[in-house]
């Protein structure tokens, strides 16, 4: 239930992006749910929220608790896991990983346990790269811009494939277009993904080089801005004609889509890109992967929460990941995890010793931040099944195992009112570039995020296996392959198959594989930036074969 | 109730803008969760794009001519539509479909069902304009258009496209009779 309801949403909506599009919950003969666009007046429903109505009762849900014994899951009460999993911690500290993207009124919650739990620590995980970016965006003080908003707008600057991060964004953009076809529409995206086709000038960038890019075109475009010096590969040229044709508009949109594995400049992107709207007229808007990731930074000095990498860093404390999938999202492999709350089964419940039953956003109400920064309350689209508990349960569950009391009434929420944050500062260069071919991973509206939930949906799952591989035509050339050949991708010892895709809005070098594809996230090497402390996952080098034997072919 | 009798035309059709589609697969994923794991809308690459196909509902569908087992039908809503336990899933309509929007393999999932768990276990899927929306609500369109979320794909009545301004490009006929069209 929503502490402080600002505005009542009466109708079902998708949590899986800020779009927060309506939707439709029917339930099947056979049993089961299915989700729908609305019949009349809805603004459309990508894949991920058609999945939401076939997850929420999946025969793959996790139900029950269980304890791995011998190799074999078994199953136990709620209340004996709990408990055997405060005598497993032993004297270590727990370290709780909760998903950022639930409601307010959740993180509220499990904060409260963690606090009057000393031995427990609480760490909100979301994207690391888009947690730097919305840091950026807040530090900068620019509006922030709802898909309603875009329509409004003369100018557009898409960085990232925000039209994959968040389909429902294009439709303010193409109409505004409709009105006036000479809108000037600029991308910057290394990955050449979605909305690089729709570009009026799209600046040539290598992996990595957004930043410099952006700040490029924010001095054509007169904005007060420390130099960065481009590094190779980047067109200087298109990036300054950019920020010309930006200069000439009166409300410019900004639209950023921070993709994992693009290196760790985003705070500073954030930043510049905010800095350059204001300055313009405009404002900003950030597809984040969930809804609330903007809520859950502005929460962020309420909880007595410790940051990810300081998380990380607790490598002899026991680990219990409560509604996300931390070890599948930063690619971690040989780590094993004490206990994992969950929906479905990812690396993290594969890691774990104990799996308990974790609700989804989605059946969960409470106060999110949707489109831009409207404050919305929202109603669960069902409740969870029988049995299945709510995340921060999961964690009061283990601490009222250990004995802690339960805290008194959480807080209400309140306004989310801007961040202050400070401004990061600029470097002046990039960090330097990986020799191709380089691998990059690139949004795709069928999957959210590291693909722990949308993956299990049966549409997902038909269309997304094997994966797909965007490559460079002249790469295709050089390896010898061709449309829907079958390519392993292979860094050290990780390798995935994959069915090549060729790309002709790709430049030369890069290798595109979805973000939602786990195994590919664990190719992107990983480190702690020194500076922000941010996790910061970069473009790395791979190998590519081609691989047209018979059984990469049937797969 | 449907009949063989010469039923009348629908006007409406599904018309995609290929200018503001992005790729999303939202209109097949839709298709496929309405119509029980069948989706009717394939795709097809033409140069940097990724287009979706859908059943233009032909005026003189060469499905329903070609199909040996009167599962293809116009029904009497005149929307082109086959008949769930007529179909054996033989492929004569895929293979008659001046367009390819009829095909056995559609979005990357298998458009031709043959596992014995499912329905009559041959069935070739195809677009019926979402006619359990379309009949509930008469200002409803098919799950493609809903959930379309860039505006690409319209549920347009011929006749009025022209005055709403719009160029569809693409007839609803290849030919008039099956033995022109080969």
């Amino acid at each position: 239930m929503c502490s402080d309801t600002p505005k009542q949403e009466p109708r079902s909506r998708c949590t899986l992006c800020p779009a927060g599009c309506e939707l439709r919950i029917g339930g099947l003969g056979a049993g089961g749910y299915q989700s729908e666009p609305p019949m009349v007046g809805g603004a459309g429903l990508c894949p991920r929220g058609l999945a939401i109505g076939e997850l929420l009762d999946a025969p793959g849900r996790i139900r029950w608790a269980t304890r791995r014994l011998d190799g074999r899951r078994h199953e136990i009460g709620l209340a004996d896991a709990a408990r055997a999993i405060v005598a497993a911690a032993g004297d270590r500290d727990l370290v709780f990983f909760l998903d950022g993207a639930l409601p307010c009124e959740q993180l509220l919650a499990a904060d409260a346990w963690c606090r009057a739990w000393p031995r427990a620590k609480l760490c909100v995980v979301l994207e690391p790269a888009e947690r730097e970016l919305l840091l950026g965006t807040e530090a900068s003080g620019a509006a922030y811009l709802s898909d309603a908003d875009l329509a409004g707008c003369d100018g557009f600057l898409i960085v990232g494939d925000a039209f994959a991060a968040n389909p429902a964004c294009s439709r303010g953009v193409f109409d505004r277009r409709a009105a006036d076809a000479r809108v000037a529409i600029i991308v910057i995206d290394p990955g050449g993904g979605s909305a690089a086709k729709f570009a009026t000038c799209r600046v040539a960038a290598p992996p990595g080089a957004e930043l410099a890019a952006i700040a490029e075109l924010a001095r054509a475009a007169g904005v007060d801005c420390p130099p960065i010096a481009p590094p190779d590969g980047m067109d200087v040229r298109s990036a300054r004609s950019a920020g010309l044709a930006l200069a000439g508009c009166k409300r410019p949109a900004i639209i950023l889509a921070a993709e994992y594995g693009r290196g760790g400049d985003w705070r500073q992107i954030g930043y510049l890109a905010g800095r350059l709207a204001g300055a313009l007229g405009g404002g900003v808007a950030c597809q984040t992967t969930g809804a609330n990731a903007l809520a859950a930074v502005r929460l962020g000095p309420r909880l007595a929460a410790i940051s990810l990498a300081d998380a990380l860093a607790r490598q002899d404390a026991a680990w219990v990941t409560v509604g996300c999938d931390l070890l599948g999202m930063l690619g971690i492999r040989g780590r094993e995890i004490l206990a994992a709350g969950a929906a479905f089964a990812n690396r993290s419940t594969e890691a774990a010793e104990f799996v308990m039953p974790a609700a989804i956003a989605m059946e969960l109400g409470g106060m999110h931040l949707l489109g831009g920064q409207r404050q919305v309350c929202l109603e669960a689209v069902l409740p969870p099944p029988a049995g299945v508990l709510e995340p921060a349960d999961v964690i009061g569950s283990i601490a009222r195992a250990a004995g802690v009391e339960a805290p008194g009434p959480t807080t209400a929420v309140g306004a989310l009112s801007r961040l202050a944050a400070a401004a990061p500062s600029i470097p002046a260069g990039c960090a330097a570039a990986a020799a191709p071919p380089v691998l990059m991973l690139g949004r795709q509206a069928a999957d959210a995020g590291c693909g722990e939930l949308t993956a299990h949906a049966s549409w997902q799952s038909a269309v997304g296996s094997p994966p797909s591989v965007r490559l460079a035509a002249a790469d295709a050339r050089r390896i010898g392959v061709k449309d829907l050949d079958m390519v392993e991708v292979r860094t050290g010892e990780l390798s995935v198959r994959a069915r090549v895709r060729i790309d002709h809005a790709l430049d030369a070098g890069a290798v595109v594989l979805p973000e939602a594809l786990r195994e590919a996230r664990a190719m992107c090497p990983l480190h702690v930036s020194p500076a922000t402390e941010a996790v910061v996952a970069s473009p790395g080098t791979v190998n590519i074969e081609a691989a047209n034997d018979y059984a990469s072919q049937t797969a | 109730m449907i009949t063989q009798a010469r039923q009348p035309e629908i006007d409406k059709r599904v018309v995609i803008d290929v200018d503001r589609c992005v790729e999303c697969q939202s209109c097949a994923a839709a298709c496929f969760a309405g119509h029980a794991r069948m989706p009717a809308v394939s795709f097809a690459r033409a140069g940097w794009a990724l287009l979706p196909l859908i059943c233009r509902q032909c005026k003189a569908p060469a499905c329903v001519d070609a199909c040996p087992a009167e599962a293809m039908v116009r029904d009497e809503a005149g929307i082109v539509r086959r008949r769930l336990f007529r179909c054996v899933g033989c492929g004569s309509c895929a293979q008659a479909c001046p367009f390819g929007v009829i095909s056995d393999s559609l979005a990357g999932t298998p458009g031709t069902i043959k596992s014995p768990g499912e329905l009559s276990g041959h069935q070739i899927s195809k677009c019926d304009l979402c006619a359990d929306r379309l009949a509930a609500d008469a200002k409803a369109v098919p799950r493609c258009v809903a959930a379309c979320p860039s505006g690409a794909l319209r549920f347009v009545d011929e006749h009025q496209a022209e005055a709403d301004g719009l160029l569809i490009i693409g007839g609803r006929s290849a030919a008039d009779h099956l033995y022109k069209r080969r």
